[in-house]
C-alpha cells in the first residue's frame, strides 16, 4: 500500500473543512490589520528626528530609569540588554528602527512566534484526529487494510504540511502587505546577528552583520520548528483525548502558561525545560532577550525536539494498540 | 461447509470486570448469509469490533481467509468490507469523494468500481452532493457501496436495518441475499431485530449477555421453539378435553378457542377426534413459530 494517496486523503480532508481555510484567512486579515495598524501610528505619531538623536535619546532615558533605581532585578537587566543592543547599533551606524517590507516581514516571524502561529497550529492538530473518532468515521479509517501507525502517519505528514503552508503564507502576506507600506526592497540590508547571554552581560563577540534574507529565512526556519512542535504536541493530545475540545482546551492553556510563567515566575529555572518556555526562538534568536537566562537557540531547538520525538512516540504507541470503541 | 471465510473462534472481551464477550465461536461460508442476533448490549458491536479488529480481543481469534487477524492485519481486512455501528461517514464530503477516500486506502482498481457500486446502491443521482445532505437510508447505501469497493470476500454489517423505513429494509435485505447468491460474498449480519434476521439470513447466532446461546440454520432454530395450532369450537370445554386425552398439550385461551402445542401434521387426528366428540369446528389457525420464540424460549422470557 502505498504512503502517498493517504496524506492526499488527509490534505483534502483538512481542505475541504472551513476551519482550514477560516485560519488562513484570519492570518491573513491579522496580518492586515497590523500593518495598517502601524503605518497610522507611525503617520500620527512618527518622529521626523534624526534616528541617531531617536535612538541616543532612548539609550539616555533607560540610563535615567536604572540611576534612579527601585526596579525589580529582572526589569534592571533588560534595560541593561537593550541599551548595549541600542548602544552598539549606534556605534556601527545602523539603525535600529528602520523598517522595510523585508524587516516587516522578519519582524511578523517574531512577534508570530508568541502566540499567533502556534495557536493557528492548534487549530488543526486538535481536530486531526479526534474528529474521526467525534464523526466515528475512525471505524471505517481502521478496518480499511492500512496499519494503524501508516493511517497516523499519514496525517502526522498532513499536519506538518497544513502547519508549513501556514508559515510560508504568513511569511509571504507578511511581505506583500509589508512591502505595500514600506517598500518591497531591502533583502540585502545588513542586519545584525549572533546576539548571546554569557551569564549577565549582553555579549556582542559572536555579532556580526549578515544579509538580512538570510537572518529572515533563519527566523522563519525557527518559527515553523517552534510551530510544528506546537502541532506534534497538539497532534499528541488529539490522540489521547479523542475529543477536539478537550485538546484545544489543553492546548491553549499551555501556550497561555507559557505566555504567564516567565513574566510572574521568571525566577523558576526547571520553565526552561518545558516546551511552552522555549518557542519563541526567533525572537531571542534576532536579539531579544530569552525568556529565562541561560537559554540560547540551540537549547531551545533541542528541547522542543525532544517534547516533539516523546509526544510523537506516545501518539503512535498510544494509537496503534488502544481499542476503538467509540 | 466449505473452507469458512470467517472463522472466529472463543472470542472473549472484558471491560474492568465487566465481561462483555464470553467464548463467543462461529464460522461463515462463501455465499452464505450469517445473523448474528441479540437485544442491544449482548456484546455484538463488541464482538464487531474485534472481528474488524477496532478491539483486541482478551481471549481468542478471527481468521478471515485463513489468515489470523492479529498476525497479518492488513492482508486479512483486504478480504473485508464493513460497516460497524452506523454508516459513517465524512459528511463534509460528497458521495464520490467519501468512495474516493476509501478507494484511495485500497489496492489500485478500487476507485474503478465505484460507477458500478453507486449503481448497485442506487445513488448516481446524488452523488456529488455533500453526504450532510443525505438521509439515512442513503447513508446506509453509501455505507454498502464503500464496504464493497474493495470487492471484499466477506461483508460485515452491523444493524443493517438501522434508521431504515419498512421499503428500505427490504431494499437492503434483497442486495444482501443478491450480493450473496450471485458473488458469494459471506455475509455478517448483526441486528436485534428478529423478523429481519429471519427473512435475511441462512444461519443464525444468537447471542445475550456476552454468550452464544444457540446456533443454526435459521429452520432448525425455528424448529425448537414451540409451534402449534388454535382451534376454534363449540363447546370449546369439550373440545379441550377431547384434545386432551389424545394429544396432551393442550390450552383454553378464549370462550370459543383452544390452543394445541404440537406440530402441524397433528392437525388433522384433531380434527378427526373433536369430530368424534361431536364438536362443531369452525376454523383451525397454525401458529407459526418465530425467532422471538425461539428467543424468548432460549432466554427465557427476555425479550429483545
Amino acid at each position: 500500500m502505498r504512503f502517498l494517496p493517504l496524506v492526499e486523503n488527509e490534505v483534502l480532508k483538512l481542505w475541504k473543512r472551513r476551519r482550514f481555510r477560516l485560519v488562513l484567512l484570519i492570518l491573513v486579515a491579522l496580518i492586515g490589520i497590523i500593518v495598517f495598524a502601524q503605518v497610522e501610528g507611525r503617520r500620527r505619531y512618527g518622529s521626523r528626528k534624526d534616528w541617531r538623536i531617536d535612538t541616543q535619546e532612548q539609550v539616555a532615558r533607560m540610563r535615567n530609569w536604572l540611576r534612579r533605581g527601585q526596579l525589580p532585578a529582572t526589569q534592571r537587566r533588560w534595560i541593561q540588554f537593550e541599551i548595549e543592543r541600542l548602544q552598539y547599533h549606534l556605534d556601527r551606524n545602523i539603525n535600529p528602527e528602520e523598517t522595510s517590507g523585508p524587516l516587516f516581514t522578519r519582524g511578523f516571524a517574531n512577534a508570530a512566534s508568541y502566540l499567533l502561529l502556534h495557536l493557528l497550529a492548534i487549530v488543526f492538530a486538535a481536530d486531526i484526529v479526534s474528529s474521526e473518532f467525534s464523526q466515528g468515521t475512525v471505524k471505517l479509517l481502521l478496518t480499511r487494510p492500512v496499519g494503524r501507525s501508516r493511517v497516523l502517519a499519514s496525517k502526522l505528514a498532513a499536519l506538518l504540511l497544513a502547519v508549513g503552508l501556514t508559515v510560508l503564507l504568513g511569511g509571504i502576506v507578511a511581505y506583500l502587505f509589508g512591502g505595500f507600506a514600506y517598500g518591497y526592497r531591502g533583502w540585502g540590508a545588513p542586519v545584525l546577528t549572533g546576539f548571546r547571554l554569557s551569564g549577565e552581560v549582553f555579549d556582542t563577540a559572536a555579532v556580526r552583520a549578515v544579509p538580512l534574507w538570510q537572518d529572515t529565512i533563519l527566523v522563519f526556519g525557527l518559527a515553523w520548528f517552534a510551530t510544528a512542535t506546537v502541532g506534534v504536541i497538539g497532534f499528541m493530545t488529539s490522540v489521547l483525548l479523542r475529543s477536539t475540545a478537550a485538546s484545544m482546551g489543553t492546548m491553549f492553556a499551555a501556550l497561555i502558561l507559557g505566555t504567564i510563567l516567565p513574566r510572574l515566575a521568571s525566577s523558576w529555572e526547571f520553565q526552561k525545560y518545558l516546551f511552552v518556555t522555549n518557542l519563541p526562538l526567533p525572537d531571542y534568536y534576532t536579539g531579544t532577550p530569552p525568556p529565562i537566562l541561560g537559554m540560547t537557540v540551540p537549547f531551545s531547538v533541542v528541547v522542543l525536539a525532544v517534547w516533539a520525538a516523546a509526544a510523537l512516540c506516545v501518539s503512535f504507541a498510544v494509537f496503534a494498540r488502544r481499542d476503538v470503541l467509540a | 461447509m466449505a473452507e469458512p471465510v470467517l472463522d472466529a473462534s472463543h472470542l472473549t472481551k472484558s471491560f474492568g470486570k465487566r465481561l462483555a464477550v464470553s467464548d463467543v465461536s462461529f464460522e461463515v461460508g462463501p455465499g452464505e448469509v450469517f445473523g448474528f442476533l441479540g437485544p442491544n448490549g449482548a456484546g455484538k458491536t463488541t464482538t464487531i469490533r474485534m472481528l474488524v479488529g477496532l478491539a483486541r480481543p482478551d481471549r481468542g481469534r478471527v481468521r478471515i481467509q485463513g489468515i489470523d487477524l492479529a498476525d497479518d492485519f492488513s492482508r486479512a481486512m483486504a478480504h473485508v468490507g464493513c460497516i460497524v455501528e452506523s454508516p459513517d461517514l465524512y459528511p463534509y464530503l460528497t458521495g464520490r469523494e467519501n468512495l474516493l477516500h476509501f478507494a484511495r486506502m485500497l489496492p489500485d482498481g478500487a476507485a474503478a468500481r465505484i460507477p458500478e457500486l453507486s449503481r448497485l446502491v442506487a445513488l448516481e443521482a446524488r452523488l456529488d452532493e455533500r453526504v450532510s445532505t443525505y438521509s439515512l437510508g442513503m447513508r446506509q447505501r453509501l455505507g454498502i457501496a464503500q464496504a464493497l469497493l474493495g470487492a471484499p470476500d466477506l461483508l460485515i454489517l452491523d444493524e443493517p436495518a438501522n434508521g431504515l423505513d419498512p421499503a428500505g429494509i427490504r431494499e437492503i435485505r434483497h442486495l444482501v441475499r443478491a450480493l450473496a447468491a450471485d458473488r458469494g460474498i459471506a455475509v455478517f449480519v448483526s441486528s436485534h431485530l428478529l423478523s429481519e434476521v429471519e427473512h435475511m439470513c441462512d444461519r443464525v447466532a444468537i447471542i445475550h449477555r456476552g454468550q452464544t446461546l444457540a446456533t443454526g440454520p435459521v429452520a432448525e432454530l425455528l424448529s425448537r421453539a414451540a409451534s402449534g395450532f388454535r382451534i376454534t369450537a363449540r363447546p370449546a370445554d369439550r373440545a379441550a378435553e377431547a384434545l386432551r386425552s389424545a394429544l396432551g398439550g393442550v390450552e383454553r385461551d378464549g370462550d370459543e378457542t383452544v390452543l394445541v402445542s404440537a406440530a402441524a401434521d397433528a392437525i388433522p387426528g384433531a380434527l378427526r377426534v373433536l369430530v368424534a366428540a361431536g364438536v362443531e369446528v369452525f376454523a383451525v389457525e397454525r401458529r407459526a413459530s418465530t425467532l422471538e420464540d425461539v428467543f424468548l424460549e432460549i432466554t427465557g422470557g427476555e425479550t429483545v
